[in-house]
């Protein structure tokens, strides 16, 4: 069965592919904006999945990585559902000097709580773009829970089933970026529930109206 | 004066949309490409006068594209329509030469603002 297709067409994946390339360009701008970074950005890509499955699909899309770090927030609107910004262990240590901060400095605790610091922001600005940018464009607005940050977790252990909603469906937007002077490579992942579809659907046919 | 353009942009969708804010009682011929360098082939047959060029690309991005374009035809016009609205991005495709930059999604004005841009241009 192809999930996708039975549940948004293939017009509509598409439609949904240009917004998410869209939303996530504005978030690079911002994060650019705020620290001295380049992000190299790539095409996204839109996968339909059962919520079940999904743990497992995100462990098999950061299977690369033998430990990661997560940036989860979860947001609200017409359009809801979750945010998740992956990145492999080392990314903390590697953001943390482009805030002006000297990773090295202090002990091991305040290395983690800098990391952590350091990931929240990166996350709330990545996410907190792409997310709005994708909203505004589709004539939502949504809110934001605080950004939830986990280190150097195992990706067998990142994504508890049980945060999904089981018989929902759920669309996952997925970009792969890497910021180009660092040597840091990340996904982010967003994640609608069944919830949202109708609405989805109804709001990329108006946002294509202009262009017809 | 602009007779062909040329649309290179790996969304169908992206291409649907600029096509739509080009004004349609001008009679462009228009052509497309979906990719960077099925954009520098087609620019290679059939010469046009403007190019709307995307930046993240499978194959060939923009940025090699629009150098590689310019590098067959200095004269050419490539506009750049892109999501990718670093500085840094933007600094890199007009030191390669195109023309302007304009932000995604495209609008009718600013479409018709390019246009003249390049028209001006060519004379």
């Amino acid at each position: 069965m192809d999930y996708c297709n039975d549940i948004i067409s293939s017009e509509e994946k598409d439609i949904l592919q240009e917004i998410m390339n869209i939303a996530f360009g504005q978030a690079a701008a911002d994060l650019a904006d705020v620290i001295n970074i380049f992000v190299v950005l790539s095409v996204p890509y839109i996968e339909m999945l059962n919520a079940q499955d999904l743990p497992e699909y995100l462990k098999s899309q950061v299977c690369s990585y033998d430990r990661i770090s997560i940036v989860e927030q979860n947001f609200w609107g017409d359009f809801k559902g979750s945010a998740f910004l992956v990145f492999q262990a080392n990314a903390g240590r590697e953001l943390v000097s482009l805030f002006g901060e000297d990773p090295g400095g202090g002990g091991s605790d305040s290395i983690d709580a800098l990391e952590k610091e350091t990931l929240m922001e990166v996350g709330n600005i990545l996410i907190g773009a792409c997310v709005g940018k994708l909203s505004e464009l589709l004539g939502d607005l949504v809110t934001y829970s605080p950004p939830r940050v986990v280190i150097e977790n195992t990706p067998n252990d990142a994504i508890p089933a049980n945060v999904f909603e089981s018989n929902s469906s759920a669309i996952v937007l997925k970009t792969v970026f890497n910021f180009n002077e660092r040597d840091v490579n990340g996904f982010l992942f967003l994640v609608t529930s069944h919830d949202s579809i109708l609405w989805l659907k109804k709001s990329l046919a108006d946002f294509m109206e202009q262009y017809e | 004066m602009i007779r062909t353009i040329l649309l290179v942009d790996d969304s169908p969708i992206s291409r649907r949309m600029m096509k739509s804010c080009i004004p349609k009682d001008r009679g462009y011929e228009i052509h497309e490409a979906g990719d960077g360098l099925a954009g520098f082939e087609a620019y290679k047959a059939n010469q046009p006068d403007v190019t709307f060029m995307d930046l993240t690309m499978p194959v060939m991005d923009g940025s090699e594209s629009t150098a590689k374009i310019r590098e067959f035809d200095p004269n050419a016009v490539v506009i750049v329509c892109t999501a990718d609205i670093q500085i840094k991005s933007i600094t890199n495709v007009l030191d390669l030469g195109a023309l302007m930059v304009m932000k995604k999604p495209p609008s009718k004005e600013a479409v018709e603002d390019a246009l003249s841009k390049a028209a001006e241009l060519i004379g």
